[in-house]
């Protein structure tokens, strides 16, 4: 099995994810292209899981990269991101609702950043 | 080219494709659909990995919880079914720093990994996972206990306004709420609404009046023979709800008889006539409860309450007249 596959699909999934984090206005959309990046380091993770060994034939082992004595923790740093990713998406959104409860709108050019943007966005 | 490999090209084309729809769709929630194929076709891909708890849990916390919460927040704050207009920004930036950003990732992954093949590992077991977990990994496992708590928290707190709130001074103040309009203080509108209540409380008042003669032991005799008890009540219930519409007051109609639409004096209401008692069998337009030869019959085009004041004699029911003066 070819190693760059995966790679190269989780490489892809990223650039589209900070195409859509740059190029969306709505928070929501935003946030569907953040989960997108997180999915691609995700697919980076396991890819690195199943292909580290093969990749580092030959490199020397160094004593602490091998906590366990089957260094397989990729998945597990995959299931760690993926709860980080709840966490994020739960708040993300409470904050997205808070917001959509003050100004009726979501569209993220409007957000006032600071104190005397307040009135040019409101006027 | 293996099989796997076929398999990962082709779940990697559905996921990059299905990413493609979800940063471009002008649909909000053909986007949320979208990225729930980006993200299946993403478990797929665990799974040729070897990686099967890791799929499992990418399906059922991504697509069961993760897009179900985003397509909450799209139903949430009213977000158009067709497509939006204005949901993005102009193309060129986002797509030159994407584009570099998806350049130099391949470039660089392509040279790290060009030539290396690897073996398929061996079907991974959660035993593997759950001891690494709960043994190398346990310290940040615990960790994100916490962070899931506090994140918890946080979102309730976000989500309450009655917890840390201050008075916005800038907030607009209770006076500009719109005043009522203008057809709230006519004169027209109150006395329909009144003309409107008055009907109401005649019928109810007949209602009531029928059911107390009913209680104090004055049981319908069957004068008609051909229609049963049950049959003559629905027939005055129906009369109650649907001649009240009808002689109820018609936008641009002609002005109603004042005579007959003041309060006090409501209409006629059928079943409390003293007309033509000569009769006896209810034909079929009369619609009443039969009370017997003595009583007067209904016809179908007497409307008139049992409890005018200026009808007295017209009341067929002496316990009905209590019943309304009290």
């Amino acid at each position: 099995m070819h190693a760059v596959i995966p790679y190269v699909i989780a490489g892809l999934l990223f650039a589209l994810g900070v195409y859509g984090v740059l190029r969306r206005r709505n928070a929501i959309l935003v946030l569907m292209a953040v989960e997108l990046m997180l999915n691609a380091v995700n697919l980076i993770l396991v890819a690195a899981d199943a292909t580290i060994k093969s990749a580092l034939a030959g490199v020397q082992p160094e004593a602490w990269a091998y906590p366990v004595p089957e260094p397989r923790a990729g998945a597990i740093f995959a299931l760690f991101v993926i709860v980080l990713a709840a966490a994020e998406v739960g708040v993300g959104l409470a904050i997205i609702l808070q917001y959509y409860r003050l100004r009726r709108d979501v569209v993220l050019d409007d957000v006032a950043l600071h104190e005397h943007d307040h009135e040019r966005v409101s006027g | 080219m293996t099989v796997a490999d076929a398999l990962m090209l082709a779940l990697g084309a559905i996921a990059v494709g299905s990413a493609v729809f979800v940063v471009t769709s002008a649909h909000l929630v053909r986007a949320g659909f979208y990225l729930v194929v980006s993200l299946g076709a993403t478990a797929g891909l665990y799974l040729v990995l070897g990686a099967e708890l890791v799929a499992w849990v990418q399906i059922l916390v991504y697509v069961g919880a993760v897009v179900v919460l985003l397509l909450f927040a799209v139903m949430l704050t009213r977000a158009p079914i067709g497509p939006s207009p204005d949901l993005d920004r102009p193309a060129l930036p986002a797509a030159l720093v994407g584009g570099g950003v998806g350049l130099g990732l391949t470039v660089l992954l392509i040279d790290a990994f060009r030539w290396t093949e690897f073996e398929l590992p061996p079907a991974g077991t959660g035993r593997r996972v759950g001891e690494q977990i709960f043994g190398a990994w346990v310290l940040p496992f615990e960790v994100l206990s916490i962070l899931l708590l506090a994140a918890l928290v946080g979102a309730i707190v976000l989500s309450r306004p009655d917890i840390g709130a201050r008075p916005d001074p800038n907030a607009p103040a209770d006076s500009d709420v719109p005043p009522p309009g203008p057809v709230d203080e006519s004169d027209e509108v109150k006395a329909r609404l009144e003309r409107i209540a008055a009907r109401q409380a005649a019928a109810q008042d007949r209602l009531r009046a029928q059911r107390a003669a009913e209680n104090a032991g004055a049981p319908p005799t069957e004068t008609a023979g051909v229609k049963t008890r049950e049959d003559v009540l629905r027939e005055q219930a129906h009369d109650v709800v649907f001649r009240a519409r009808e002689a109820g007051p018609t936008l641009g109609g002609p002005p109603e008889n004042p005579e007959t639409s003041q309060e006090g004096r409501p209409r006629v209401i059928e079943g409390t006539s003293h007309e033509n008692p000569a009769r006896t069998l209810p034909t079929g337009n009369d619609r009443a409860l039969p009370r017997g030869t003595d009583r007067a019959l209904p016809r179908g085009n007497d409307r008139a309450l049992p409890a005018s004041a200026d009808k007295g004699p017209a009341l067929p029911k002496p316990p009905a007249q209590d019943d309304e003066e009290t």
